[in-house]
């Protein structure tokens, strides 16, 4: 909608781990159940989502009327910004909350053992995605971003105050990042570079699915998700080569990838 | 050229000449003579970036730990110790870092290096620079080969396969019904090389293993579900993981989470050097467990390495990992050199007789022993033993341990790995 391919997800992603790593290693010096550790990591990576609007007001509403060269190197800044003030706050090892990842055990699924956490995740993120789908097309906020993404000097002139919209729908994007890196590292380990990392794969996903499309972020994901499954246990030599393949028969294919009819 | 041209740009160019005389004075700092006087000056190159970075914080902690001692103890010869850090990060910059320590900071030896792809570039420069380089971690091996055999500047870490090795030699001897073994590395040179030289070892004492699978993830990926899957479907009585990053504690924790182990034998062949994050909680009893050339929980350890230990923790919270090691050893070695080379006179040696003086040089590390070889490869000792939950930790540690010289493990000076490998008598 604000027309800025931002870089810097990836990064908000990663402050979401490592806060997220925080919050429940408080949560547990505190005498939390080992159970609940979700709730403090997941009110902890929506909580950091805040730090949007410091970005959106401080940093991009300055570049939304620049050249898009200038507007990705304003968000690689906050990429390799935000990668510094990870090491400084964090430190240099990798974070994680040790064996919490276990704690609510493992189920059998079509032959296959499967960790509760990350049916959880999938589950999470299920809801999610259909909570953004209802917050688009059926309340009111919804329509006026979809309005503004269409056009967005017709939706000033009707009386959409530009800079509220903006700043709400980045912070939203942040926090739905942040809550993003919080809930995938119990699985895993925080690490300053996971950010960068992130955004490659991240980048394969929109050009598959189409650049401002929900429904393409979606199946783009999954698309690129199920391909690297397949091809490193068919054959892993193939695993980056694949994703990319399918990248560049999308952009010769279909341009606008595979949801990108739309200009939103 | 008129007479009039000629002597005003002779003029001018004097003048640039005295200026940049000046200068160089300036950048310079104090002369020659004052120098053997005033601090040691000792550049350290360290990764404080990136997905080696706690590697690199290891070594640099270790350095300034030493620094610290020398210079409580009256420094090297009667001068202190000076730390100049620099960041190695990709070979072109880091070699421009190297030759700032040692045209502009004027060190008199340089320390440090962990990346093999960094300090191949290292080696060449440190040569035609003359001042004394030992490095942490870093090879000048081009895969398994080589490129350096004869330096005169550049000391070199042990081969980077080693560990590997150990590992092909300790794993029949604790895993005795092992018919298929699955490899996981990262995507670069050490991964293959280690897998390569681990397959090279074990099929000297397991003649009919199969190598079911191999995977080479990019270094830096955090999530290795779909590779624990592939490695399931393989069904390979054990696996080889050669990660040396925070990589190993993900790995082992999503293993952990589909119950890999409880079928399967594993090989870590390094840990990733954060073995203080291999929880209990994750990481099951029996698995082959490397800890490099330095274990923190030695029973045997001098007194000197438990000093080290529990300062380190005191002040890091963190239990050290083998780059301190390597890190102390560089340092030390570099001391014990310079007051060999001193001799009775204590006469502040030049930077040739330093080098001499640390060829086949063997001084007190914190794990033990440990010397340089004639063609400044290091020698020391690799530790490795079977994961144990008894313990006061949080963590695993191992038992029992297993300690393996690099005079069996390494190849010899001049030798061709794999034909060495081939020829030993099993």
């Amino acid at each position: 909608m604000q027309k800025i391919f931002n870089l810097a997800c990836g990064s908000f992603y990663a402050l979401g781990a490592y806060v997220g790593v925080s919050a429940v290693g408080w949560y547990v010096d505190a005498g939390g159940p080992p159970a609940l550790f979700i709730v403090p990591l997941a009110l902890a990576g929506l909580a950091v989502g805040a730090v949007g609007v410091v970005v959106e007001r401080g940093l991009l509403r300055f570049v939304y009327d620049r050249d898009e060269t200038f507007q990705l190197l304003m968000t690689f800044a906050i990429v390799l910004m935000m990668e510094d003030a990870i090491r400084l706050t964090w430190g240099t090892a990798p974070r994680s909350t040790a064996g919490l990842y276990l704690v609510y055990g493992q189920v059998r699924l079509f032959g296959a053992t499967v960790p509760v956490y990350n049916l959880i995740v999938i589950a999470a993120s299920l809801a999610i995605a259909l909570a953004i789908g209802w917050l688009l097309t059926r309340t009111a906020f919804g329509r006026i971003i979809r309005a503004t993404a269409d056009n967005r000097e017709m939706a000033e002139a009707l009386g959409v105050d530009m800079r509220r919209v903006y700043a709400k729908v980045f912070t939203l994007g942040t926090a739905l990042g942040t809550l993003g890196g919080a809930l995938v590292i119990p699985a895993t380990a925080a690490m300053s570079e996971m950010g960068i990392e992130l955004i490659v794969e991240a980048f394969a996903v929109v050009v598959i699915g189409g650049l401002g499309s929900m429904r393409g972020a979606f199946v783009g994901a999954l698309v690129v998700g199920v391909l690297r499954s397949i091809a490193i246990s068919v054959y892993p030599e193939l695993e980056m080569l694949l994703i990319y393949l399918i990248v560049i028969a999308v952009l010769v294919a279909r341009p606008r990838g595979l949801f990108g009819g739309a200009t939103a | 050229m008129t007479p009039t041209q000629a002597s005003r740009r002779q003029f001018l160019k004097l003048l640039g000449a005295g200026a940049g005389a000046a200068a160089a004075t300036r950048l310079d700092g104090p002369s020659a003579s004052a120098q053997a006087t005033g601090p040691v000056k000792i550049g350290v190159l360290t990764i404080r970036a990136g997905v080696a970075a706690p590697v690199g914080a290891a070594g640099l902690r270790a350095t300034e730990w030493w620094a610290e001692r020398v210079n409580n103890a009256g420094g090297i010869l009667g001068r202190p110790v000076q730390l100049i850090v620099e960041e190695e990060s990709n070979p072109k910059d880091t070699v421009e870092r190297y030759r700032k320590l040692v045209l502009q900071d004027k060190v008199e030896v340089v320390l440090g290096g962990i990346s093999t792809g960094v300090t191949l570039a290292l080696g060449p420069v440190a040569e035609d620079l003359g001042t004394p380089w030992l490095s942490w971690d870093g090879t000048t091996q081009k895969g398994i080969e080589e490129t350096m055999p004869n330096p005169k500047w550049a000391f070199k870490s042990v081969d980077n396969e080693v560990e590997a090795i150990v590992a092909g030699i300790l794993t029949p001897k604790y895993f005795k019904s092992i018919k298929t073994v699955a490899g996981i590395g990262n995507d670069y040179s050490y991964g293959h090389d280690c897998w390569e030289s681990y397959q090279a070892v074990l099929r000297r004492y397991v003649p009919d293993v199969k190598f079911v699978l191999e995977l080479f993830p990019k270094l830096g990926v955090t999530d290795f579900t779909s590779h624990i899957a592939a490695i399931q479907q393989s069904k390979a009585d054990l696996l080889m993981c050669s990660f040396w990053s925070g990589d190993a504690t993900i790995i082992m924790k999503q293993a952990a989470a589909v119950g890999l182990f409880k079928t399967m034998k594993g090989v870590f062949t390094t840990g990733g050097g954060v073995h203080d994050s291999l929880k209990k909680e994750f990481t099951p009893e029996g698995l082959l467990l490397g800890y490099n050339t330095m274990y923190f929980d030695d029973p045997k350890a001098s007194a000197l390495l438990k000093q080290f230990v529990r300062e380190y923790k005191a002040k890091y919270n963190e239990y050290p990992p083998y780059e301190c090691d390597h890190a102390f050893f560089n340092a030390e070695s570099y001391k014990v050199a310079v007051e060999k080379a001193a001799g009775p006179a204590k006469k502040w040696p030049d930077k040739a007789q330093v080098v001499r003086a640390l060829e086949g040089l063997e001084i007190e590390s914190l794990s033990g022993k440990r010397s340089w070889r004639e063609d400044h490869v290091q020698m020391c000792n690799f530790y490795q033993g079977i994961t144990t939950h008894k313990n006061g930790y949080d963590f695993v540690t191992i038992s029992p341990i297993e300690v393996v010289s690099t005079k069996q493990a390494m190849k010899p000076a001049g030798s061709k790995l794999f034909e060495w490998i081939n020829g030993w008598k099993v």
